[in-house]
């Protein structure tokens, strides 16, 4: 038995009134100026060793692979072109948004939480100020802006270090990895991928304020919001990671 | 605190947006010292594309830059050759298989090397391509077809004409065949051994004196018989002469056996004996007169 069928639409519904409320809440650029940097600050600048370390693992693990999932007979080159696919395409944007949602999603969901259930959200109304232009604007622009970034930067390292791991632990030479790296590349892979960091920030900001600004009262409700927030906007990731592929994948082809 | 939020954020977003500029230069176009350009025109359908190897008598000097669909049936293409290398006047660019997954690469290959080389911006003369994946396809094709109407007539011979159960049959046979040979080879060789056992006691059962005495014994016999043989001749030519003087020598012996009157003579003889005796059994009383008292 359902408890609630209609859960899942008011849950959207929700969502879309909360969508509504930022929009709104852009215009006030006085209010959320100056603490954007702040938020650039904490969820990019801050995530950039987790997510450089996990760039350079996935890119070492990658080219290892492909280069021993190879039959004889395969130039080798094809260990370099796997590799930046695989990177760029997808497990650049898509890692650095999932081990951003714990880093960062969770943080957002507890502070604003937090600020919630201490109420000094309604603080923030009674001083009139509106209380998601200063708590959830700043954070989705800095996450729109910043996930990029880091994917840019993820990529980058994923490729070096993949191309370190099959140059000095495989047969692979620089020149054959290089020649797969270059052969069929587009611009639109890069943009691509940048296209996906963006829609996984904006995801990772807005679910997790989302969960945080709706907590329940107590230690208990930030808590259980916050697991919320992880489950929500990593299931919510996958999803959206899916549908990017099927819309864009088809403009990838050189 | 907030300048330095400020400058940290900078750093990091400039620091991506260099790296997707450069990045993406490097790896559109082999980085930021382009080469230069030579262009090379080939027919429509030559699986040409961007960053596919330009290959110089097999040692890659550039990538292809850009292919360019012209509606004339040709494709343009910018081939960037690094600046280091010089394409010789002599080459012609063909469109050679890269590996087995039907990519490709560009080869240049001069006919005779020559100092002059192609400037920036020349055009390559494109010589005959090399079989593509497809061509060897179609040929692995054929050679199925081939092996297939092999498997074919071979499978209809062993397996519908009951070939393959005749060769096992055979097959059967010839292992029954071995064993009895084997077997007879095993007896052949037991007899053989023992044979060779039995020679060997016969060889050492011999007595090497004995035989030296048979030898001696036999040699006398030999020289017995010489003198035999010897003597059988004197004895030979003296009965050659007692015949030759009974032929022709004057003795009764030879009258008898040369004259024919004593051999009229004795017929006579024995014809008078016939009718006398004929006459006794007649008159018995003529001649035998008994008295008993």
């Amino acid at each position: 038995m359902i408890r609630d069928p209609l859960g899942p639409f008011r849950k959207v519904g929700k969502w879309t009134y909360f969508l509504r409320d930022i929009a709104r809440a852009i215009s006030d650029f006085r209010t959320y100026g100056s603490e954007t940097i702040r938020q650039m600050r904490n969820i990019g600048v801050d995530s950039l060793p987790l997510a450089a370390i996990v760039a350079a693992f996935i890119g070492a693990v990658t080219a290892f692979q492909t280069r021993f999932q190879l039959f004889g007979g395969v130039q080798l080159s094809v260990v370099g072109l796997i590799s930046r696919q695989s990177i760029i395409l997808e497990l650049g944007p898509l890692l650095t948004g999932l081990v951003l949602t714990g880093r960062v999603g969770a943080r957002i969901t507890a502070e604003i939480g937090t600020m919630r259930v201490t109420e000094q959200i309604d603080a923030l109304e009674t001083l009139a100020y509106d209380p998601i232009a200063y708590l959830v604007v700043p954070r989705l622009l800095a996450a729109l802006v910043m996930l990029p970034v880091l994917t840019i930067l993820a990529n980058a390292i994923g490729v070096g270090t993949a191309m370190g791991t099959a140059v000095i632990a495989t047969d692979v030479t620089s020149a054959d990895f290089t020649a797969g790296l270059r052969l069929a590349f587009t611009p639109f892979q890069i943009v691509y991928s940048i296209i996906k960091a963006t829609i996984f920030g904006g995801a990772i900001a807005f679910f997790c304020s989302y969960e945080g600004y709706t907590a329940n009262v107590g230690a208990e409700g930030v808590g259980r919001s916050t697991a919320q927030a992880v489950v929500v906007t990593s299931v919510a990731i996958l999803v959206l990671d899916a549908l990017t592929a099927l819309l864009l994948a088809p403009y990838l082809q050189a | 605190m907030k300048t330095r939020d400020e400058v940290l954020v900078g750093l990091v977003v400039t620091a991506a947006i260099v790296v997707t500029v450069l990045g993406s230069l490097w790896l559109a176009r082999g980085g930021l010292s382009k080469g230069y350009p030579l262009y090379a025109k080939f027919p429509w359908g030559a699986g040409l594309k961007q960053g596919q190897p330009v290959l110089l008598v097999g040692v890659n000097v550039g990538y292809v830059d850009e292919v360019d669909l012209h509606q004339d049936g040709t494709l343009v293409t910018t081939l960037r050759v690094q600046n280091g290398y010089q394409v010789p006047v002599t080459s012609k660019a063909t469109v050679v298989a890269n590996g087995i997954f039907g990519d490709m690469a560009i080869a240049l290959t001069p006919s005779k090397p020559d100092p002059r080389a192609f400037k920036s911006g020349d055009t390559i003369p494109v010589g005959p391509s090399s079989p593509g994946i497809a061509e060897l396809t179609s040929k692995a094709d054929s050679v199925m077809r081939s092996v297939n109407a092999i498997t074919g007539a071979l499978e209809h011979e062993m397996v519908a004409t009951g070939g393959l159960h005749d060769l096992r049959n055979t097959i059967g046979a010839t292992n029954r065949l071995v064993n009895d040979f084997s077997a007879i080879a095993n007896e052949q060789s037991r007899q053989l051994s023992a044979t060779m056992a039995s020679l060997r006691r016969a060889t050492g059962a011999i007595d090497p004196a004995k035989i030296d005495s048979t030898l001696a014994n036999f040699q006398t016999t030999s020289a017995n018989l010489a003198q035999l043989s010897a003597q059988v001749k004197e004895t030979s030519v003296k009965l050659d002469a007692v015949l030759a003087k009974v032929d022709s020598g004057p003795g009764s012996a030879a009258m008898l056996i040369n004259d024919p009157g004593a051999y009229n003579d004795v017929r006579g003889l024995l014809q008078r004996m016939d009718s006398l005796l004929a006459d006794i059994k007649k008159n018995p009383k003529r001649y035998i007169n008994v008295k008993i008292f």
